[in-house]
């Protein structure tokens, strides 16, 4: 029963946090003066952050991740849709590891 | 509320946030195999059905609620959760500084309520709505609907089935991340002005990866990219 406690606990401090980090960039923004360069910034931001997700995830995974992230760039050029891209990324991705497990 | 030309709505309306949820929607179906992985990772780690469907309720950030995980041992250590909680939800932070000039055009309780379901891909379609001309921020909230609710089904069918589904990377469902983030990269490329800080994010980010705890990364390579971005603009 005091296990259940500090579960519940544990689960509610963690929601308190993690929306202080969803509603801690607006709050913080706010005492910034938007003037062109703060403008930039912001923007920059925005793509800079997907970079940082995403860079690290490639150049960490294996084969088949990359294989797959490469047909759905390919895919998402000349489609421009998400969804086909998803879709060609995930079917790339569990072929090839069909492939090598079936040739292991 | 319209400065410098621009066209804010300064309530957010039902049809920003229909718009939200049907953008989102098709993407939103790739979110339940991530869902159900955690339902079943949590089932393992002796958490009930009712607490893991509460914690992905309630916290509705999958990359920590996984680390918490790690953490889960008997006795419970809640300190060093929510530690790594806020660490790999210090991301957070970035999006919304980025949300501001949109969200500035709204009251603070109206923009504190909208972040509240604010997670990666809802602001990554959101911010290409955005540049598109969206100024209606109950697309954000929409957006964040439709996922919290099949985050929530997801958990719901792991945490129930169980680990009978076992490793999804089988079948290949966690490429679906980084792809989608890629999607998104492609459609916000405005041409050169991009490349210097997004070489400097991709870059500081691998570095930030090697060297600091997880989570961090993302906020050194996110923060690089814009202060580069910034000092670009002065010259």
């Amino acid at each position: 029963m005091i296990a259940d406690v500090e579960a519940l606990l544990a689960v509610i401090g963690m929601a308190t946090v993690t929306y202080a980090t969803r509603a801690g960039g607006v709050w913080l923004a706010s005492f910034m003066t938007i003037t062109p360069r703060t403008e930039a910034f912001l923007r920059s931001l925005s793509s800079s952050v997907l970079v940082a997700l995403v860079v690290p995830a490639i150049v960490t995974g294996d084969a088949a991740s990359i294989a797959a992230a490469a047909v759905a760039v390919g895919v998402m050029i000349v489609t421009r849709s998400a969804v086909a891209a998803l879709t060609v990324a995930v079917v790339v991705a569990a072929a090839w590891r069909q492939a090598i497990g079936f040739m292991s | 509320m319209a400065e410098g030309g621009w066209r804010h709505a300064d309530r957010v309306s039902w049809r920003g946030v229909r718009d939200g949820f049907r953008g989102m929607a098709p993407l939103a179906m790739f979110v339940i195999p991530f869902g159900i992985a955690f339902g079943a990772a949590a089932i393992d780690k002796g958490i009930s059905p009712a607490l893991a469907l509460l914690m992905s309720a309630l916290v509705f950030a999958g990359a920590s609620q996984f680390s918490a995980l790690d953490l889960w041992t008997s006795p419970l250590v809640i300190i060093p959760i929510l530690l790594t909680t806020f660490a790999v939800n210090a991301r957070h932070l970035l999006l919304g500084a980025a949300l501001y000039p949109w969200l500035s055009a709204y009251p603070p309780r109206q923009r504190f309520a909208i972040v509240a379901l604010l997670s990666d891909p809802n602001w990554a379609l959101a911010t290409k709505a955005y540049e598109s001309g969206e100024r209606d921020a109950g697309f954000l909230l929409g957006s964040g609907i439709i996922l919290w609710i099949v985050w929530l089904v997801g958990t719901a069918i792991g945490a129930l089935v169980g680990s009978d589904l076992g490793d999804l990377s089988r079948y290949g469902f966690d490429v679906l991340i980084t792809v989608y983030f890629l999607t998104i990269l492609i459609s916000l490329w405005r041409g050169h002005d991009d490349v210097l800080p997004w070489l400097a994010a991709a870059g500081a980010a691998v570095i930030a990866a090697h060297l600091l705890t997880p989570g961090w990364y993302v906020v050194v390579g996110g923060l690089t990219g814009g202060i580069v971005g910034a000092l670009r603009h002065d010259r």
